[in-house]
């Protein structure tokens, strides 16, 4: 019976950019727009970042600083399981006495999964336990920077042109006859004409920026080009003969883990750093409102803002199923929670014909037409032995039990289908309160705002019929 | 925090903001972008000042931090770089010497054991939508760890790109991820921008294809392109049939047993790496030979000394025995002429005949190789060596006058190197705006301006935020002293 408490077996209608059919614990309920919200329609930002191995916190900046990689922890980079760091004693000379020898101690990195160490790559061992490892730094960082520099020099001309040529065409009175070579000619040489005058309304960056180019030793860099070679190294003769060694030459996959030096041989493959992993905060897209956002301690499971739908809409849930038969009616037991803590009030209606949302279905169904009442939630009910009977009217036909804020109840249902999966789709209406915000001041006392009603599409999958 | 240290110029602002609304946010930026100068204080180092007297927050950097080198200069945040390849994605930040991750092209869901490839270009719109807001995704929040909504994104492509893709990649960005701006840079350019160097002939050898597309002066010529649809995956093809023929397996059950009666298929990703490990290119005396025992049309032909074979380990309880003479034969298929006479050195030399006389002892004399298939070993030799002895051939002996072939080596491997361009573009701060398309262009007309496409209105600036990037080197300033 397990297999009818399985989340994909009622799904709750989305209507957000598509209409997405998602059980409703995996659904978010924004409380100011009052509607449900799926992870597609809602904005992800990245909250906070931390280690996952040594669980610690880092700030954002300190992430980007570190290239979002944890300080302490490593990877091992054959297997990528978390580095250990193991401790040997080593003798030593004694730095007043060098005859006298003692012992010190020497760390070193360690695999605990593949029994790798950072003596196979030819690291040595450290004498501290942490912060002494470093990682090899790319041979062409400074030429990259370089070229960078040269590029942002071209790219600061040619946005100066830019703006001139805005300035240019904003300025209609200035006579069309000015091309782009006597500008520059004009600049170069001074602005010593009217034109200087005429511009005096200008905004200053143009000109500023000029000025600081002149005025201010700016060096122009320039950079040589690259030299293209004639020859390129082939492979050495041994290549043909030479017998592989698998274990020694790097999978694609180790590879790709160092982007900057790719090493071929297992003996260059240095460690890195692990990635941190982030948490995640929602926001509406529509009110952009947060639905969800995490604790900021990495071991903190709770959130400060938690609006998932299982906190505010009642959740249905098959609770038996009988022999479904091709065109005979039977009798499907359900249960409705109520998770708020004042009544609820809950009607069902069938979709009518030609629903655009109930494209499903493959049985008619019939609900109950009253109105069923859920209590409240109770948080102290479970340890209250002398519960009173809630006085509720119950329709022994429509209601099958009544458990503090939660009731079974019967809908019929006649399958369509001789074959296939049995599908019923229903509209569910209740009241929902919004605690959030009053709009106006209330009296004082009254903790009661405005009750909005809210329908949902269910769909419950009932499974195959009986054979 | 907002400080004003009377009697100097510098003003200083604390920027440590929580917000819980982009809205605020930008109000805030703006405010102190007004005339001041920003001062970022992070874990207990102390405050450094960038000095400001300007208006704009780009314009003038004074003073260089290199703590801080990954952090733009002013305001605005780096920006993305992404280079989404049909095998391997490269994604980083802007102004980094290399990427963060070089990932595989593909999503995993957790039912099937078949990973999806994200780079297809024949499937419907709707399933190709949420195949990359899905890959998109992980790169945001699994790799990059930003937010997509702060950083202006730049993705390095090919030019054979189909404009439905191309489409469909940017409604995910801009409709899904909400990001400020896009820039499409075609990869052929952006690896010239690794050397410093204004034309080059680069080809790119990849997954899918080959692709040789000159530039010159900064501008692609691109009617001279060239393509042949041997890649990596051509290779894995061929690989994986002659496994299948020719090598046994040792299994629990028994030695030397044929490839088809144990498993159906040797998995994609296991082919790749028996090519990595195992396969390399012979140089050019020794190819022809293998060539021409493969074809054997004398029937005199003998084959070369196979290099020696290798155990290679599958699942751990089978032994792949490789036959020796399989890692230095698949690579020739690249080097082999079909029936049309082309091959991948062919490409290069047909390439110099389409371009305009003046242009071919430059482009020549400065040949760039990208991509993953050429890292193989011997693959540069032995290209350079087949364009020296075919250009000796009467089909180019007249045609091409320039004999004197050089290669380029960039600072990157090569599977990177578009990605180091497109992130040396990303870092120019002052342009990358104004060449991007913005996200308002995007709600207004809808669509991404491409070079195939004439019908495209121009936004509001100088320059079309167009494809192919004008030249931004040569024609700035003609008064150059």
């Amino acid at each position: 019976m397990a297999t009818l408490l399985q989340p994909e077996k009622v799904l709750y209608l989305v209507r957000g950019e598509k209409k997405i059919r998602v059980p409703l614990s995996q659904l978010y309920f924004c409380r100011y727009c009052s509607e449900l919200r799926s992870l597609e329609c809602v904005s992800h930002e990245v909250d906070s970042h931390f280690c996952p191995s040594c669980l610690e916190n880092m700030p954002s900046a300190e992430a980007k600083l570190k290239k979002n990689r944890c300080a302490n922890c490593f990877d091992c980079p054959c297997c990528m399981h978390t580095l250990s760091t193991r401790a040997t004693n080593i003798p030593a000379p004694l730095p007043d006495d060098p005859t006298k020898t003692t012992m010190k101690k020497a760390y070193y990195l360690a695999c605990g999964f593949c029994r790798w160490t950072s003596r196979d790559v030819g690291m040595a061992d450290k004498s501290v336990a942490s912060g002494g490892w470093q990682e090899p730094e790319n041979p062409h960082t400074q030429r990259i920077n370089k070229l960078i520099e040269y590029y942002q020099q071209l790219a600061q001309r040619e946005k100066l042109e830019r703006d001139r040529k805005k300035l240019a065409r904003r300025r209609p009175f200035m006579p069309q006859a000015f091309s782009q070579h006597t500008i520059h000619v004009v600049e170069k040489y001074g602005l010593g004409t009217r034109l200087q005058r005429q511009r005096s309304g200008a905004p200053i960056s143009a000109l500023y920026g000029l000025s600081l180019k002149e005025g201010e030793d700016q060096k122009e860099i320039t950079i040589e080009s690259a030299q293209a070679l004639d020859e390129v190294e082939p492979l050495p003769e041994d290549y043909y003969t030479r017998p592989v060694n698998l274990p020694e030459v790097t999978t694609l996959r180790q590879r790709l883990l160092q982007p900057d030096f790719q090493p071929a041989g297992a003996s260059q493959l240095h460690p890195r750093h692990k990635h941190l992993l982030m948490k995640r905060s929602l926001r509406c897209r529509k009110c952009e409102h947060n639905l969800s956002k995490p604790e900021f301690n990495p071991t903190s499971i709770k959130f400060k803002i938690q609006l998932v739908a299982v906190s505010y809409i009642p959740e249905v849930r098959i609770m038996s199923i009988p022999n479904l038969r091709h065109l005979k009616e039977s009798q499907v037991l359900l249960t409705l929670t109520n998770p708020v803590e004042n009544i609820t009030h809950v009607s069902l209606y069938t979709c009518e014909e030609g629903d655009p949302d109930d494209i499903n279905s493959t049985a008619k169904v019939l609900v109950p037409s009253k109105e069923l009442v859920l209590a409240g939630k109770d948080a102290a009910a479970e340890y209250d032995e002398l519960a009173e009977p809630q006085g509720f009217q119950d329709d022994p036909d429509v209601v099958a039990f009544r458990k503090s804020n939660k009731i079974g109840f019967f809908i019929k249902v006649i399958p369509q289908r001789e074959e296939g999966d049995v599908t019923v789709a229903f509209k569910l209406r209740h009241d929902f309160r919004n605690l959030a915000a009053p709009i106006r001041p209330t009296e004082e006392g009254e903790a009661t705002s405005e009750a909005i009603w809210l329908t949902h599409h269910v769909e419950l999958s009932l499974g195959p019929l009986a054979t | 925090m907002v400080r004003a240290l009377s009697g100097q110029t510098v003003v200083t602002a604390q920027l440590q903001y929580e917000v819980d609304s982009p809205a605020v946010c930008e109000r805030v930026v703006r405010l102190m972008s007004g005339a001041l100068a920003l001062f970022l204080s992070c874990r207990g180092i102390k405050a450094l000042a960038l000095c400001l007297r300007q208006l704009e927050l780009r314009s003038v950097l004074s003073i260089k931090m290199p703590l801080f080198e990954g952090l733009g200069s002013g305001g605005e945040k780096t920006a993305v770089v992404i280079d989404l390849g049909a095998a391997y994605t490269k994604c980083g930040f802007a102004g980094e010497t290399g990427p963060r991750f070089i990932i595989p092209s593909e999503i995993k869901h957790a039912g099937s054991p078949e990973a999806v490839r994200v780079v297809q270009y024949n499937i419907n719109t709707e399933e190709l939508y949420s195949i990359l807001k899905e890959f998109v995704h992980l790169l945001y929040f699994r790799h990059l760890l930003v937010n997509p909504r702060d950083r202006r994104v730049v993705i390095v492509e090919s030019v054979l790109c189909p404009s439905h893709f191309r489409e469909t990649l940017s409604r995910v960005f801009f409709k899904h991820f909400e990001v400020p701006s896009v820039l499409f840079a075609p990869n052929h350019l952006m690896s010239v921008m690794t050397l410093g160097i204004q034309s080059a002939l680069v080809m790119d050898c990849g997954y899918t294809e080959t692709l040789v597309l000159p530039i010159y002066e900064g501008i692609p010529i691109l009617s001279a392109w060239e393509a042949l649809p041997m890649g990596g995956k051509a290779i894995h093809k061929e690989l994986h049939s002659l496994l299948s023929e020719q090598c046994t397996l040792d299994t629990d059950s028994g030695p030397g047993l044929s490839l088809p009666t144990v498993i159906s298929a040797i998995p994609e990703d296991v082919v790749e790496d028996i090519k990595v490990r195992t396969c390399f290119v012979s140089d050019l005396q020794r190819g022809m030979k293998i060539q021409e025992a493969k074809f054997n049309l004398d029937g005199s032909a003998e084959r070369p000394a196979p290099p020696p074979d290798v155990e290679y380990p599958l699942d751990g309880r089978k032994i792949l025995h490789i036959k020796g003479s399989i890692r230095d034969s698949v690579a020739e298929m690249l080097f082999e002429q079909d029936n049309e006479e082309k091959s991948i050195a062919t490409l290069l030399l047909d390439t110099l005949v389409k371009c305009p006389i003046d242009t071919r002892k430059v482009l020549s004399e400065n040949l760039v190789i990208i991509g993953g298939t050429s890292m193989l070993p011997g693959f540069l030799h032995r290209l350079l060596s087949e364009i020296r002895s075919l250009v000796e051939k009467p089909k180019y002996r007249d045609a091409l006058a320039t004999k004197s072939f050089r290669i380029h080596s960039p600072p990157a491997k090569p599977n990177c190197t578009a990605w180091l361009g497109g992130a040396i573009f990303g870092a120019l701060q002052d342009i990358l705006g104004s060449r991007s398309v913005s996200r308002d262009y995007y709600n207004q007309t809808g669509r991404i301006p491409d070079w195939c496409c004439l019908s495209t209105p121009l936004p509001d600036s100088v320059y079309e935020a167009g494809k192919t990037p004008p030249p931004l080197m040569k024609r700035a300033f003609s008064t150059e002293k």
